[in-house]
């Protein structure tokens, strides 16, 4: 795994979910796995949702990685898309969308990291802190992801909103 | 004949929880019973029998997400008793840094998240637009302050617990960890901005009261009782000391009261309409004894808070009224100079010599089978209550939350409201949001009080004399 500290950018990677809820913990358990294998990485949070206290840090950021479980595809696959901003409506303040976080930066601290959603399928949403088998696998996959992802943002600083990365 | 009608609001928004309302109309179309219903159930006081008194904290923890802490430190306090130790010095000035964190946020979150867009874009405003985001569109640094408050008690409460949700460092006999150098100085660096955020926002919500006569005079503005907790010279206090009541005129009913004794004074009334119970002053009965708790009340029943800028700020409160300060709506001001007091508070505390002891939990076996905690949570005054078997597994939990303390005023002050701007069978926007504002400035948290899972959301319901619904609102 590279992990040379030579990134310039300021790096933010907000995973998010509840890890008492199987899958849904899974953000968590990739965001630790990045915390030991790309520590030079910078700052990474982690919460059960979005929340517009989110914006200011985004705002310090140049790249926001959003990590996130998702009830929909395969379980353990892993997909990159780009984050754009979304101008707000209205909309419950308790928790938002990786658009909107960036739509509030946007609009309260005038600044415009670049976005990106990092989504791993999973299979159980119950109660428990474990991760079905299949969705175990995701973990390294996502980190070696996120690694892809800033070392292709380093060559080309907007490769991956021109083409997203799938894995 | 003319027939009696009910409106309904159903779900309440913008509080925490579910809930709704039903308006009651008589022949003629006038309000004549208003209640205020919370629709969810928990029921933690039963699913706890039989664990380990010890997972108490970080179960109660699980109550709320927004005051986890006051349930952390209320439980932790209760097993505090149950083990009859005094915890080290260090621990509990953590403990109040802690619980203080928490109450800037949550404050925070009620002012600026939940009741700015009443407050800011009028309680007539387009309900689409009557949001955070429709505030930050239009007061952009008052929504940047709300928002860098809030962060500023998540950060603290995250340094010292490790997480900003469910943190379970509070345990009984103490705290899991000492605070370090690094976060100390960490914290101590993020006071100036905070303090300069409280400052200028009292003077904001100051300037605007004048536009809110008519609700100041009809949002909850009826005589009551108040309770809080002060320290021992009648001062503002969160963590401990003993409960004083005080009545309308503001004078002193009871004081010194000991809070492991509420049973003696606190009786609970179950409404076949609400799975949240209604709190009493025993003295006065039922419903006679209806009191309120939360900031209104701890500042009506506090000589002082005890740090110079709250304290200008207390006293110029006291001075809104001869009498105790009355009206719900002045919740909203008595939130703001918690905050400030809250802000204050830290940086003492933080710069107490003691305050990087590592001697921070004192461990024993159960010594005493039954134990109350209670603290000052956001909302009110929170009591926590065990008994546990010889093998240290719980047997009995009773839990007073701070919103079934304000139940009662809190259907009084939806009755109020209703019977001032409520006219004939249908609802427009600014009625239905009236109702529901007075219900924010209680800041009611019903995931606590019914001890939710799942989206908040308001219904208000008009229903005939027969219960028949003519009207009904949904959000």
């Amino acid at each position: 795994m590279n992990s040379e500290n030579k990134f310039a950018d300021r790096i933010l990677v907000i995973a998010y979910g509840n890890p008492l809820r199987s899958d849904d913990g899974v953000a968590w358990q990739a965001a630790e796995e990045i915390r030991r294998k790309l520590a030079f990485l910078g700052e990474v949070i982690c919460t059960h949702q979005l929340t517009p206290e989110l914006a200011e840090d985004s705002s310090r950021a140049d790249t926001v990685i959003f990590l996130d479980a998702t009830g929909n595809g395969d379980p353990g696959k892993v997909v990159c898309e780009p984050v754009s901003v979304e101008r707000l409506q209205a909309c419950f303040s308790h928790h938002l969308t990786p658009a909107q976080v960036l739509g509030l930066c946007k609009q309260l601290y005038q600044a415009s990291p670049r976005g990106f959603l990092i989504s791993i399928s999973g299979e159980c949403f119950d109660h428990g802190d474990e991760l079905s088998p299949r969705v175990v696998s995701a973990v390294p996959q996502s980190v070696a992801l996120v690694n892809d992802l800033l070392r292709r943002l380093k060559s080309s600083s907007n490769c991956c909103e021109s083409q997203p990365a799938i894995v | 004949m003319a027939e009696r009608k009910t409106i309904i609001i159903d779900p309440v928004t913008r509080i925490e929880g579910h809930s709704k309302i039903t308006l009651h109309l008589d022949e003629q179309g006038r309000v004549e019973d208003a209640r205020f219903h919370v629709t969810q159930f928990r029921g933690f006081e039963k699913f706890c029998e039989g664990r380990p008194f010890s997972e108490m904290p970080s179960l109660m923890a699980r109550i709320c997400g927004i005051c986890p802490v006051s349930h952390l430190i209320a439980s932790a306090k209760a097993c505090d008793a149950l083990l009859a130790v005094k915890i080290p010095p260090t621990s509990d000035k953590l403990r109040r840094i802690f619980g203080l964190a928490q109450v800037v946020q949550s404050h925070a979150l009620s002012l600026f998240h939940l009741s700015s867009p009443d407050l800011l874009l009028g309680m007539d405003a387009d309900p689409a637009k009557s949001n955070l985001f429709g505030v930050l569109e239009k007061y952009p640094q008052l929504a940047r302050d709300g928002i860098n408050l809030r962060k500023f008690g998540q950060q603290i409460i995250e340094r010292l617990g490790g997480k900003r949700i469910h943190p379970a460092w509070v345990v009984p006999g103490g705290v899991s960890n000492p605070l370090s150098q690094e976060d100390r100085d960490a914290i101590l660096q993020t006071i100036p901005e905070a303090l300069a955020i409280a400052v200028r926002s009292i003077v904001w919500l100051k300037g605007t009261m004048e536009r809110f006569r008519e609700e100041i005079a009809s949002f909850g503005n009826f005589p009551s009782l108040f309770m809080g907790t002060v320290k021992e010279d009648g001062g503002l206090t969160f963590y401990d000391g003993k409960l004083r009541i005080v009545d309308a005129s503001g004078h002193v009913v009871a004081n010194r009261l000991d809070p492991a004794r509420y049973f003696d004074f606190l009786g609970e009334k179950v409404e076949p309409w609400s799975y949240l119970k209604s709190a009493y002053y025993k003295p006065k009965g039922f419903p006679d004894g209806i009191y309120r708790v939360g900031p209104l009340a701890r500042l009506n029943v506090s000589d002082r808070c005890g740090t110079p800028r709250a304290d200008q700020e207390l006293a110029e409160f006291h001075e809104l009224q001869r009498t105790a300060v009355l009206s719900s709506f002045h919740y909203h001001q008595a939130r703001l100079i918690e905050i400030l007091y809250c802000v204050e508070r830290l940086e003492e505390l933080l710069n107490d010599p003691e305050i990087l002891s590592k001697h921070v939990r004192a461990i024993a076996r159960p010594n005493a089978l039954e134990g109350v905690g209670a603290a000052e949570a956001p909302r009110g005054t929170l009591f926590h209550h065990y008994k546990i078997d010889e093998q240290g597994l719980i047997r009995w939990c009773n839990l007073i939350i701070a919103t079934g303390q304000n139940n009662l005023a809190m259907n009084r002050s939806v009755l109020q409201v209703a019977q001032r701007y409520v006219r004939g069978e249908k609802l427009t926007h600014g009625m239905l949001n009236r109702v529901e504002a007075v219900i924010r400035a209680y800041d009611p948290c019903l995931s606590c009080s019914t001890h939710a899972v799942g989206q908040m959301a308001l219904k208000v319901q008009l229903l005939s004399r027969d219960g028949d619904v003519l009207d009904e609102v949904k959000r």
